[in-house]
């Protein structure tokens, strides 16, 4: 058990870089979105002209500068923790078990820490400048709890599609790396192909995903998540030190 | 006595015939330091990683402490595996790597650990990748003393380190390891420099196992003679010579073979001296003429 927290801490060791410095990212987006906001509400003489601001910011990817550098800790940690901690006489699976936990803990903060930004914003009618930072597609629109599912899930997804892409790469290389990209991308490639091709089909692939409700989703993204984990822990069993 | 490293017909290989490792069966016995030495790409490294679960076997046992090693939490909690090419996390610093050492192994000296960052004026605050090669190296042998691991891998420990800091090294590794005797494998080129610490060599050509000998058994394989020309001329015709050197009317050859009785007494006749020879030109000898090696195991 302790050997499993030993694994926890090399992660965490550097705590400034996991657990302040995403937030300073966040703080940084969020002056920015902030003098928009501003900047915006002194140019207008009405404030019902901001309804298109507000509208429009649905899809404003700020929120992106701290899930960004988020989802690629899954690389971090297979490309440059995996190898310390092997030279330090850990197992794989004490690596694999320590590093869940993690992933687990990263995911759940920044996650509480989203959804309290995104009540707060919702609130105040985005801070009292109508702008949208945190309540957004990406994050989720709906209730406090479907943002926090929704940011959870997609934290843990990208995490583990880093951690068993870089392990792709520890056992087979940059060819194997390529190789199974490439077979990923070939089946939406396929999809859209056919799409383009066939008439009226792009149409309805278009309605098709508009028809998919917000539990939908979730439960592809849960997926894809589930999918890499399954990936990442059957490869890391044999990977080796690069 | 049990061995506390044991290999049975262990190979590594890669794809395209490339054989890292092949047919590697040695036996080292607890509480000694074993060399493992031979050429760049021999097969050194890989044997250590394999010896630490870092790698998976093509074929062939192996057993560390009585048991495979591989995701053996038991057998790893018990190693400790410094490696030249050892990478750090970005924005790691000494102080990091240490904290998360001195938590997996149990008999971590603290003490030790503070003398020896003192020795090797390691600054344990600066970011790992502005510290230089000598730096970078200390950091592995501060872990490895420091750690007081029964069985420790030095795969090539003192990379960039200064002669002064590579005679600390030594001095610790030896002082340390009269007070608390385990098993040390130290794969080096610097042979001449660890030489008298040596008690058993192991010495690996292009994946194989070459020499597998005690390091007193291995010296006396051959020695120094020296004298004048013309005698040490007539008194190595017909052996087998490593080396030879001439400089005025003097002479010193390097000769394959114990000395025997009939040896001695045509050393004494021809006023020839013979002195120990070198360990590192022996290895060089032994592992250019491999059939010679095979011979003499």
């Amino acid at each position: 058990m302790f050997r499993t927290a030993s694994v926890i801490r090399l992660h965490t060791q550097q705590r400034f870089n996991t657990f302040v410095l995403p937030f300073i990212i966040l703080a940084i987006a969020f002056a920015v979105v902030l003098a928009i906001g501003v900047i915006a509400n002194l140019s207008v003489d009405d404030p019902s002209q901001l309804d298109g601001m507000h509208e429009g910011m649905r899809w404003n990817g700020a929120v992106w500068s701290v899930l960004g550098p988020l989802m690629g800790f899954g690389f971090t940690a297979m490309l440059q923790i995996f190898p310390l901690s092997l030279g330090l006489g850990i197992t794989r699976r004490e690596f694999a078990a320590g590093t869940l936990a993690v992933f687990g803990i990263i995911a759940a903060l920044f996650t509480t820490a989203i959804t309290v930004l995104k009540s707060i914003e919702q609130a105040t009618d985005g801070f009292g400048l109508r702008i949208r930072m945190f309540d957004v597609v990406y994050v989720g629109m709906g209730d406090w709890w479907q943002t926090a599912v929704q940011t959870f899930l997609l934290l843990l997804m990208a995490m583990f599609l880093g951690a068993a892409v870089s392990t792709v790469y520890l056992r087979w290389g940059q060819r194997g790396l390529w190789i199974s990209l490439t077979s990923l991308a070939l089946v939406p490639f396929l999809v859209v192909s056919i799409a383009f091709v066939v008439p009226g089909m792009m149409e309805q692939v278009f309605i098709a995903v508009g028809s998919v409700p917000w539990i939908g989703w979730m439960g592809i993204v849960a997926l894809i998540g589930a999918l890499a984990a399954g990936a990442w822990v059957l490869l890391i069993r044999r990977a080796p030190v690069r | 006595m049990t061995a506390v490293i044991e290999t049975t017909s262990l190979s590594k290989h890669y794809p395209k015939g490339v054989r890292a490792l092949d047919d590697v069966s040695i036996a080292l016995e607890p509480n000694r330091i074993h060399a493992l030495l031979g050429r760049n790409g021999a097969g050194k490294t890989t044997l250590m990683q394999l010896l630490t679960g870092q790698l998976v076997a093509t074929s062939g046992d192996m057993r560390v402490l009585g048991d495979h090693p591989f995701e053996n939490a038991q057998v790893l909690s018990q190693t400790c595996f410094i490696q030249e090419s050892q990478k750090y996390p970005d924005g790691f610093r000494a102080q990091d790597v240490l904290a998360v050492a001195r938590t997996l192994h149990p008999q971590w000296d603290e003490d030790l650990e503070r003398q020896l960052i003192a020795d090797f004026r390691l600054p344990t605050d600066r970011q790992i990748k502005k510290l230089s090669r000598g730096q970078l190296s200390a950091i592995g042998i501060v872990v490895g003393l420091a750690s007081r691991a029964p069985v420790t891998f030095f795969d090539e420990p003192y990379l960039g380190l200064d002669a002064v800091a590579r005679q600390l090294f030594y001095d610790h590794l030896l002082a340390d390891f009269a007070e608390h005797p385990r098993t040390i494998l130290l794969s080096t080129h610097l042979i001449d420099e660890v030489a008298n610490l040596l008690e058993h060599v192991v010495v690996i050509d292009e994946g194989r196992v070459l020499i597998d000998a005690d390091a007193d058994e291995l010296r006396g394989r051959a020695y120094d003679v020296s004298g004048r020309v013309d005698a040490v001329t007539a008194y190595v015709a017909g052996r087998e010579v490593v080396a030879q050197q001439r400089m005025g009317g003097l002479a010193n050859a390097t000769v394959i073979g114990p000395i025997d009785a009939a040896a001695r007494a045509e050393l004494d006749a021809a006023d020839l001296t013979t002195s120990p020879v070198s360990l590192q030109a022996l290895v060089v000898h032994l592992t250019r003429t491999p059939e010679l090696a095979a011979a003499s195991r």
